[in-house]
């Protein structure tokens, strides 16, 4: 069990069982089955060889005339895997009956099942598999999973008329749904996406952008091959090779920062919600298109809401469509009270007096007390406007952090340590080169810190850094050097 | 509101009122007014003092806006997260916060009544209080500088029962009749323009007249525009309407004199701007180059340098202020389309002079304070080999 939520898992695509679910959903051509083939041989696992990936997850039942020819051919691989201290999870997915997989899994020696759907209970270990809406948040499974991901990188919708409003290119990224999850769950947390398909190759950067925007804020990705990559390592390509050791080598750093994880988000905006039904769409999305911004945010599930510290927070945003109970109203009126900004839909109520800003926003803006309510005039439809005029309303004066240089299609991360000690900035780049062409980038923030760590993805150590006081604002900047990646962390001691 | 007291009373006095009535090519003489020049090597203390005895030099701030409302269109070109290496803006590419604070204290001790410092940052569509903030700079270093102080983004429709304010421009305009601007214009009487001398790839420099680019609102000239009126905030930059002239503006501001005319930005870009310096006249040039870059007006790597040239010029005619900067800069203020650094466009001196605004002949033009000769600061020289400045994005 332990060893599961440490592992850092791959999807170790073979079989005849995974030969059966592909030809039924993609062309397989004759080298794609090879390599299929060649990965459920004990030989295939020759390529992690030196690598951190210390999990493996397998088809093992999907209600399929094949499952039971998996799970017998498997055998070679199980013991293999054992021998190189490889955890094996079995994937059950489909009509597989899933107290049979459990049986034939604890059977065969498998460190888990991961199970599509499972409701049940089970002395077995078993990762629960289903979509963002329906996880089941208090479970004591080893890991949940999530299914319904996007692969991360600039969206290849930006390249024609749906780029974003402000002509800067859409982000796919799955940051923000597991910073709501990692709010919510101490539980780790697997996300399953595959690369994108027809027969593309994806570059070696891309899969590494895939790692970070999931282990930065604090899950994992399962680690997931193309067929052409498959297709390379089955056949000894140098360059598969290669790949695999910057994904390895991209997943193991975040193994060694563990702490990270554990944490939480500096941001001066708050948004609170149930994040269920039509609340989830509506508030995720603000979270997404917040990240977007670089709006550093604070997850805050409603059940948590009258316990949780507003401290540091500029702004709340109260978005879901039903009135918070009495006492959470209360509480979030003293938060204005005393000179925050609540932003909250149309039936929030007539409290204030009107105090437009000198903008042309979707709410009416009402000073009270010490602070401002942002009230929608109508319905929240539209969470980009939402995410961006919070953003204005709470007012850039209030940033944490400024990166110059950087990728125009970056998102950071601002976090610090539960003890307070240590503050960690993640710089996340989601376009395909791994360094940036667009110059010399420098880092500004809000606070003087005693030290500065530069930590390269993927790098073994740190570079310190040396503050200087902003010559045009206050606050401090970070030169970064020219030959960090374009994604890095700058981690802080307070 | 708008007081005449602009042309006649600040440029020189020569011809300055027959010219503005003449056709534009066949005037015989445009006016001229001294440029002061100084050196100077740091953006505090030196900056004001070098800066108050150029205003003493030209005959004293106090008779220029005393009493006045007085506007600074300052420049903030391109995004607001863009850098010279490692150097914040305004040691490269933007105006200095600091020179604007050290100018408005300055204005405020001869008398203006009221100050406004005012941009049209790139696609902005809030205060430009916010542009500062998201930029990091700190606006209190502006409006801390001087009671009444106010900050106004000119992209956004000007607050009150008159957004924009339609300024004709004299001898009938080169690219449009007349320009829609904020309305904080129409209210200014005397305006200031503070620019950073840099090299510009499309039009050649950028000097006091191609600050005032950004003075045109991106609200009506401005990318994604909708067709009949002007947006309610900005969507994109000056790119369509400005630099491509591949629409007109909204129906609700004058189109173009010539839709058949290049659709060229060189072409466009220095009659545009040039335009918009006898439509909106500067009464106040400020040219800044006590750090700089060679090149471009905005970083390119491997194609503009951070430079220090330690110089600062003022004067009250933009053109005869730009041309002198032009002359320091190293280049022939004579010079025009393929000459240096009018290599791809066309003389936005020359076409401001076309329009009576003021000469660019060095003859004609007193140069006080350090010589041209003494000032001179190549930026070619000092640049990078120009076949590495083509393409990227655009600025002012």
């Amino acid at each position: 069990m332990a060893q599961l939520q440490h592992a850092i898992p791959i999807r170790w695509a073979g079989g005849p069982l995974e030969i059966a679910v592909r030809g039924r959903t993609e062309s397989l051509n004759p080298q794609a089955r090879q390599a299929l083939e060649r990965f459920h041989d004990p030989a295939s696992l020759g390529v992690l060889e030196g690598s951190p990936i210390d999990c493996l997850v397998v088809s093992w039942a999907g209600g399929l005339p094949e499952d039971a020819a998996q799970q017998k051919s498997m055998a070679p691989l199980l013991e293999a895997a054992g021998k190189r201290n490889l955890a094996v999870v079995g994937w059950v997915a489909g009509a597989a009956d899933p107290n049979a997989a459990i049986a034939a899994a604890k059977s065969a020696g498998l460190a888990g099942l991961a199970i599509q759907g499972f409701k049940g209970q089970s002395d077995f270990p078993v990762i629960l598999c289903c979509e963002r809406a329906a996880v089941a948040w208090d479970s004591t499974a080893p890991a949940l999973a999530v299914m319904d991901n996007v692969w991360p990188g600039v969206s290849r919708q930006s390249f024609g008329a749906d780029a974003g409003p402000t002509s800067t290119p859409w982000l796919d990224s799955n940051g923000w749904y597991v910073q709501l999850a990692r709010a919510r769950s101490e539980t780790p947390l697997w996300l399953i996406f595959d690369p994108p398909g027809n027969g593309n190759v994806t570059p070696a950067q891309s899969y590494s952008t895939a790692i970070c925007d999931s282990a930065a804020p604090g899950a994992r990705w399962v680690i997931s091959l193309d067929a052409n990559l498959r297709s390379g390592l089955a056949e000894g390509n140098s360059t598969a090779r290669e790949t695999l050791k910057q994904i390895g080598a991209a997943a193991g750093f975040y193994r060694n920062h563990e702490e990270w994880r554990t944490f939480h988000s500096l941001g001066v905006v708050g948004v609170i919600s149930d994040f269920t039904g039509e609340n989830f769409e509506m508030s995720g999305e603000i979270l997404n298109l917040m990240a977007r911004r670089n709006l550093q945010f604070r997850v805050i599930w409603k059940s948590q809401a009258m316990s949780m510290p507003f401290t540091g927070l500029k702004a709340l945003v109260y978005a879901d469509t039903a009135a918070p109970a009495a006492g959470l109203r209360r509480r979030l009126m003293s938060f204005v009270e005393q000179g925050g900004l609540l932003v909250a839909g149309p039936k929030w109520g007539p409290e204030g007096k009107p105090a437009n800003p000198d903008f042309p926003t979707q709410f009416e803006v009402r000073a009270f007390g010490k602070g401002r309510l942002a009230v929608a005039r109508q319905e929240l439809s539209d969470a980009y406007q939402v995410a961006t005029d919070t953003q204005l309303l709470t007012s850039h004066a209030n940033d944490l952090v400024k990166v110059y240089n950087g990728a125009s299609s970056g998102c950071s991360l601002f976090t610090g340590s539960p003890d307070g000690k240590r503050a960690l900035l993640q710089i996340l780049s989601y376009a395909n080169a791994g360094r940036l062409s667009s110059g010399l980038r420098t880092v500004w923030v809000r606070q003087k810190y005693r030290s500065c760590r530069l930590w390269s993805i993927g790098a073994e150590g740190p570079t310190p850094l040396e503050a200087s006081p902003s010559e045009e604002y206050f606050g401090f900047e970070y030169r970064i050097p020219q030959a960090t990646p374009a994604s890095f962390a700058l981690e802080f001691e307070v | 509101m708008r007081v005449q007291i602009n042309r006649r009373e600040f440029m020189a006095a020569a011809g300055a009122g027959l010219g503005l009535l003449q056709p534009a090519r066949t005037r015989a003489a445009v006016p001229t007014a001294p440029v002061a020049i100084a050196r100077c090597r740091s953006y505090g203390p030196e900056y004001v003092a070098a800066t108050e005895k150029m205003f003493d030099q030209l005959g004293g701030l106090g008779r220029l806006v005393k009493g006045k409302t007085v506007t600074i269109k300052i420049n903030l070109s391109g995004n607001e997260d863009v850098r010279q290496d490692y150097l914040p803006a305004g040691r490269s590419i933007w105006t200095n916060p600091h020179t604007v604070g050290g100018v408005i204290h300055l204005l405020d001790k001869a008398g203006a009544r009221r100050i406004r410092v005012v941009e049209g940052a790139w696609a902005w569509p809030a205060s430009l209080e916010e542009f500062m903030y998201k930029a990091g700079w700190d606006p209190k270093l502006l409006t801390g500088a001087a009671p009444r102080v106010e900050l106004v983004n000119t992209n956004m429709p000007y607050k009150g029962q008159k957004p924009y304010t339609r300024f004709p421009v004299p001898n009938g305009g080169h690219l449009f009749p007349a320009y829609d601007l904020s309305t904080a214009y129409a209210e200014s009487d005397v305006l200031v323009s503070m620019a950073k001398m840099k090299e510009h790839l499309t039009a050649g420099v950028t000097l006091s007249i191609k600050n005032c680019f950004g003075a045109s609102p991106t609200t009506i000239y401005g990318d994604k525009v909708p067709v009949d009126e002007p947006a309610p905030v900005p969507y994109g930059g000056r790119n369509t309407i400005g630099h491509m002239g591949s629409r007109q503006p909204p129906k609700s501001s004058l189109p173009e004199k010539d839709p058949k005319s290049p659709r060229q930005a060189g072409y466009r870009i220095p009659r545009f701007i040039a335009d918009l310096a006898a439509a909106n006249p500067i009464h106040l040039a400020l040219v800044e180059a006590v750090e700089t870059i060679t090149g471009a007006e905005l970083p390119r790597p491997n194609g503009t340098k951070f430079v220090s040239p330690g110089i600062i010029m003022a004067g009250t005619n933009c053109v005869t202020t730009d041309a002198a900067a032009l002359a320091v800069m190293g280049f022939d203020p004579m010079a025009d389309r393929g000459a240096p650094p009018y290599e791809t466009c066309d003389s936005t001196v020359r076409l401001a002079e076309e329009l009576g605004v003021g000469t660019r002949d060095l003859k004609q033009i007193e140069v006080i304070g350090v010589p041209i000769k003494e000032a001179v600061f190549n930026f070619r020289e000092n640049g990078f080999p120009r076949t590495t400045l083509r393409g990227g994005r655009r600025g002012a």
